[in-house]
């Protein structure tokens, strides 16, 4: 992979930035659950496959984009502190890059799932933990929350990034990317 | 009305701009993300009855500076009700114990109450409203392009430190850029899948494993297709030889006047103000 921003990684990072408003923005993202938090999400998981695919720098763009477009749209007064919407999500991308590529050479299908996994307990726990440190809801509430959504989540994120990254993955070594200047 | 699940399309508010030509309207945006900034800050950091109810001033008389008709604002604090109350009750019960200090006004077993506890939940509240009232001026006074260009010139400088601007800038515009196109393939995905007999959304609500299972057709085409679309810009982008991190110059140049500053400068002051109101 080339080092730095490439065209490659400029566009996939736009393109996965706007999966995330989008289904942030039509409520799509949101499976609703009875727990304190309201809602299971799934607008994570662009940010864990931008940053599978493309590298931290990416993962933490679309975090951005992410946590902003929550920021922004947010119905439960939780998410409308930045601290709590913005930071956090930040190191979604990242943390599941990381543990990518650290367990790519045991075997490929499982370093991408527990990318995923990581990724979306990272959201859970980063988030909860930013709530609990900022004032709006105790320990306790938070760590049922993130048992009760956050594995939920976690084990929904695996299987879509499976299924998303294996399959892009498979097209790029057949050679079917179109663009061979960058990535 | 089956058929208002599937209008996705209409629910894309980003970017909703009212065009009502007022002086905030006219105003650089640069200036206008940087005074929203700030005041943001100030709002995440003030804590007080008075400070809050100052900026909740401040931030309806905004509306009434940029021609733009309240019910905008509250529409957007309307569904958040429900959310607001239950939430408020929840700390007011539970919370007392965490916020320690003030005077206690009523104890039984682990439930208290203190004046701490109720500062906290009605500073949250009234946060919470400032902020909806504020972003909504903001992206009601200036067009999208005004802001991407805006965060641009303003992260300029971390050009300087190595800080990607323009490609950061570039990955806004594509991402904001393809959030109606994502929503229409969608719309077409989900009526495909409807026409063929599948069966999302009729759920419970509280069959959770299941609504999430019949999610799973639509994210993931949706990303796949997604992605194919990035290929092919990313096909167009270097076709036409586009090199990132180049040295470019800009199409539209913003030139800062007085009232800008001014409405900087304003926004500064109601901060400090907001900040050191003791009660």
């Amino acid at each position: 992979m080339e080092k730095g921003l490439t065209v490659r990684r400029i566009v996939i990072a736009g393109v996965l930035g706007a999966i995330a408003i989008l289904l942030g923005v039509t409520r799509l993202g949101y499976i609703p659950v009875p727990t304190a938090a309201g809602n299971a999400t799934i607008m994570h998981i662009p940010a864990v496959i931008g940053g599978i695919m493309e590298g931290w720098g990416v993962g933490m763009i679309i975090g951005l984009i992410f946590g902003v477009s929550s920021f922004l749209n947010a119905t439960v007064p939780l998410f409308k502190d930045p601290l709590v919407a913005i930071l956090p999500r930040l190191f979604i991308g990242v943390t599941a890059y990381f543990t990518y590529v650290g367990l790519k050479n045991i075997n490929e299908y499982f370093a991408i799932g527990a990318a995923g996994f990581i990724g979306a307990m990272t959201n859970t726990i980063l988030v909860l933990g930013m709530a609990v440190i900022r004032g709006y809801m105790t320990f306790g509430v938070a760590a049922t929350v993130a048992l009760t959504s956050g594995l939920p989540e976690a084990i929904v994120s695996v299987i879509v990034t499976l299924a998303v990254v294996a399959a892009w993955k498979n097209l790029v070594k057949a050679g079917k990317q179109k663009s061979k200047i960058s990535g | 009305m089956m058929s208002a699940e599937f209008e996705l399309s209409r629910n894309i508010t980003i970017g909703q701009y009212l065009p009502t030509d007022s002086v905030v309207h006219r105003l650089d945006p640069r200036f206008k993300l940087a005074a929203f900034v700030v005041m943001i800050l100030a709002i995440a950091i003030c804590g007080t009855y008075v400070g809050n109810l100052f900026a909740l001033a401040i931030c309806i008389a905004m509306f009434w500076v940029s021609k733009i008709p309240l019910h905008y604002g509250l529409s957007g604090v309307k569904p958040a009700i429900p959310f607001i109350i239950i939430l408020a009750t929840l700390q007011l019960l539970f919370y007392g114990e965490i916020a320690r200090g003030g005077t206690v006004y009523f104890q039984y077993g682990f439930v208290t109450i203190s004046s701490e506890s109720v500062r906290l939940v009605l500073v949250s509240a009234m946060r919470f409203v400032e902020v909806i009232f504020l972003s909504s001026v903001l992206t009601l006074s200036t067009s999208t392009t005004e802001l991407t260009h805006g965060m641009e010139r303003l992260l300029g400088p971390l050009q300087k430190v190595k800080f990607p601007v323009h490609a950061f800038a570039l990955i806004i515009t594509i991402a904001i850029r393809f959030v109606p196109t994502f929503a229409m393939e969608m719309e077409k995905m989900m009526k495909a899948q409807a026409s063929r007999g599948a069966d999302f959304g009729t759920g419970e609500w509280w069959r959770i494993i299941r609504r999430t299972k019949d999610m799973l057709p639509i994210i993931i085409p949706l990303f796949n297709v997604a992605l194919a679309r990035a290929e092919d810009l990313i096909l167009a982008m270097e076709a036409r030889c586009y090199m990132p991190g180049a040295s470019r110059t800009q199409y539209t140049h913003y030139k800062a006047n007085g009232k800008d500053y001014a409405a900087l400068i304003i926004s500064i002051i109601i901060s400090v103000i907001m900040l050191y109101i003791p009660w």
